[in-house]
């Protein structure tokens, strides 16, 4: 029998601790916590969480420096707290590989809902690791052996490097991704401040795959942070 | 500018024809007895005036004008133009020459004089500018120090609103989502009695905390606008230590009090209510920033014939030398800002600096030091107070 999923929940706020820990529970989370980056990462050693849920501003090892240290040994997804204020800080913590942010404060359904979106993307990654040879999300869908891309049975003609672009939305669905780690992961390194490309590109596809462009169903926009594919 | 100049020049000439025609006159008096050399300084010294005064030219005009004068007035035969005597030519051209050189000398000295004049007033002109940019660019420091400073303040008041403010809204949407989840699905909650007492109990903790907060801004914003007024009575420093130490024992559950009050001590003239604040707020970063068992002490010793120092000494982790100054600073926490890592409830980061200004207004002074081997100790003084209150003695009442 599966394990209740675990989530490690970072922060120095130890009040804001013990409500997600109450809360998160009697959504059949196993949780624990930790009170800065140092201790999360002895309990993640221990403990092996599927989700870690960290604090930004923390005494001795910050949010960011967990992120690093955490996408240098494991693929865990990291979902950030972050006050508004903070988008620096939080941009930086999606560039080092967190999956996702809320902002605080933040009601719990909303936690929740981001919490189950992370949780889903480790598991299709795990179950889909066998023998990939197509990716699928609503009506939207890509033969990656032959490339071909499908909306509701049609074929979509996309220029490879919109080909490139969408794949990489489509494997990390439901992550928001930053415009610095998709202009890395599609261009390449040297083009991480080109942010007009990707408009472009993102405009393209858009008008390729979405019903309506002006409101897109695949492709969010995250203002000022990225954009972030839509598994639902 | 150029008219006043030829108008200064033309009053030159006026004076140096009156002042010679005035010499001669006045000279004349003695008649014949005069003698020529007399004279002849005497115009010369008119010359040397005119040319200090005007210039150049005018000295030269009272040069001509006096070589007229002394050469008919003075020079045999008085009364003419003619001159009889060789000797007396050669007084007549020798005045002459010497006037109009002279003249010119002294009119050179007062042009390089005036020459260094507008130098040194250049110069002072151009120091005054470049003090006046210097003093520019420091009230742009400032100014920009200030700024810098007030976004900080910022930054730290919004944290400690938002901080409580997060804990409630989680709280609150926990009870909320259970309560819709029930009504939706009539399904059995998902918390428990526990869970939600501990739900409300959070809710209402940090409602105080806010309310705390907002409480210690209004005290620190009446201190620094210099209107707390200090309500001085005489009084047992063992009663408002007393005191402090029973407001704090929620706070001294989980630690070890001990209290060091030296025997006979004196009354002191103070605000009791605002110094016993002081010491429960030195009890409560005691308590935060040493670990469980420890033992906190608080003590009390007279220092001199006007002086009184209290204490409160922690066993935690101490604070380094640099941040001694900075945590008497409004908003700053060692926990988020310094270098103590701790796992505990922060405070408001204002105890200190309100603890500060409470001493300062009773004119005393207040300091961190390492407490003997470990920990932290806060130190202050206040003056004893004697004379400031008539009526009462401030007689030594511990133990009577």
């Amino acid at each position: 029998m599966e394990h209740k999923p675990r989530i490690l929940v970072v922060d120095d706020e130890p009040q804001l601790t013990r409500v997600l820990r109450t809360g998160l529970s009697s959504h059949g989370y196993e949780v624990r916590v930790a009170a800065d980056g140092v201790s999360a990462l002895e309990t993640f050693g221990d403990w092996h969480p599927d989700l870690v849920v960290t604090d930004l501003a923390m005494p001795q090892m910050d949010g960011l420096e967990l992120c690093r240290s955490l996408r240098a040994i494991s693929s865990v997804p990291i979902l950030v707290l972050s006050a508004r204020g903070e988008e620096k800080t939080k941009v930086e913590a999606l560039d080092l590989g967190a999956d996702d942010y809320v902002t605080k404060p933040f009601g719990i359904e909303e936690l929740l809902a981001r919490v189950r979106v992370a949780l889903r993307r480790t598991k299709t990654a795990a179950s889909s690791e066998a023998a990939p040879t197509f990716l699928e999300t609503g009506e939207l869908r890509i033969d990656l052996e032959t490339r071909i891309v499908t909306v509701k049975g049609r074929e979509v003609r996309l220029t490879p490097k919109e080909f490139d672009l969408l794949l990489h939305f489509m494997r990390n669905a439901g992550k928001v991704l930053t415009h610095r780690v998709l202009l890395a992961a599609v261009w390449g390194g040297e083009y991480v401040e080109q942010n007009e490309y990707l408009r472009v590109f993102v405009g393209q596809l858009r008008k390729k795959l979405e019903t309506d462009p002006a409101a897109p169903r695949y492709i969010l926009t995250e203002p000022w942070v990225g954009y972030r594919f839509n598994p639902e | 500018m150029w008219k006043a100049a030829v108008r200064k020049q033309f009053l030159g000439y006026i004076v140096a024809v009156i002042v010679i025609a005035a010499a001669t006159a006045v000279l004349n008096v003695f008649g014949g007895h005069i003698n020529p050399t007399t004279v002849a300084l005497a115009f010369l010294l008119i010359v040397l005036f005119v040319a200090a005064a005007w210039g150049s030219k005018p000295a030269v005009l009272a040069a001509l004008v006096g070589g007229i004068c002394f050469n008919i007035f003075f020079l045999p035969p008085v009364g003419t133009f003619h001159i009889a005597e060789p000797e007396n030519w050669i007084a007549f051209l020798s005045f002459l020459v010497t006037g109009i050189t002279a003249g010119q000398l002294s009119a050179r000295a007062r042009r390089r004089a005036e020459e260094a004049n507008e130098v040194r007033q250049e110069v002072e002109r151009l120091y005054a500018e470049l003090q006046e940019s210097f003093e520019e660019a420091s009230q742009a420091r400032a100014l920009k120090q200030s700024e810098r400073l007030k976004s900080a303040l910022l930054d730290a008041v919004t944290h400690d609103l938002r901080t409580p403010l997060t804990s409630i809204k989680a709280s609150v949407t926990t009870l909320l989502d259970d309560h819709r989840s029930i009504r939706k699905n009539a399904a059995p909650s998902l918390l428990n009695d526990e869970s939600r007492q501990e739900m409300l109990e959070v809710i209402d903790e940090e409602a105080d905390r806010l309310d705390r907060f907002i409480g210690g801004m209004m005290e620190l914003a009446r201190i620094e606008a210099g209107e707390m007024h200090l309500r001085r009575r005489w009084g047992s420093i063992e009663e408002i230590v007393s005191a402090a130490l029973s407001r704090a024992s929620a706070l001294t559950n989980n630690h070890k009090t001990e209290l060091g009050i030296e025997d006979d001590l004196p009354m002191v003239c103070v605000d009791e209510r605002a110094v016993s604040e002081v010491i429960y707020s030195l009890i409560d970063n005691a308590a935060k920033y040493s670990p469980v068992d420890s033992v906190i002490r608080i003590v009390a010793r007279r220092v001199n014939q006007t002086t009184v120092q209290m204490g409160v000494a922690d066993e935690g982790s101490g604070i380094s030398p640099e941040l001694r100054e900075r945590v008497f600073d409004k908003f700053f926490r060692a926990t988020r800002d310094g270098d103590i890592s701790a796992n505990r409830p922060s405070g408001s980061g204002m105890g200190l600096a309100i603890a500060k200004g409470i001493v300062e207004a009773h004119d005393g002074k207040i300091w961190i030091q390492n407490g003997p081997g470990k920990g932290t100790a806060v130190f202050f003084t206040l003056p004893i107070g004697e004379g400031q209150i008539e009526g009462q003695k401030p007689e030594n009442t511990n133990g009577a």
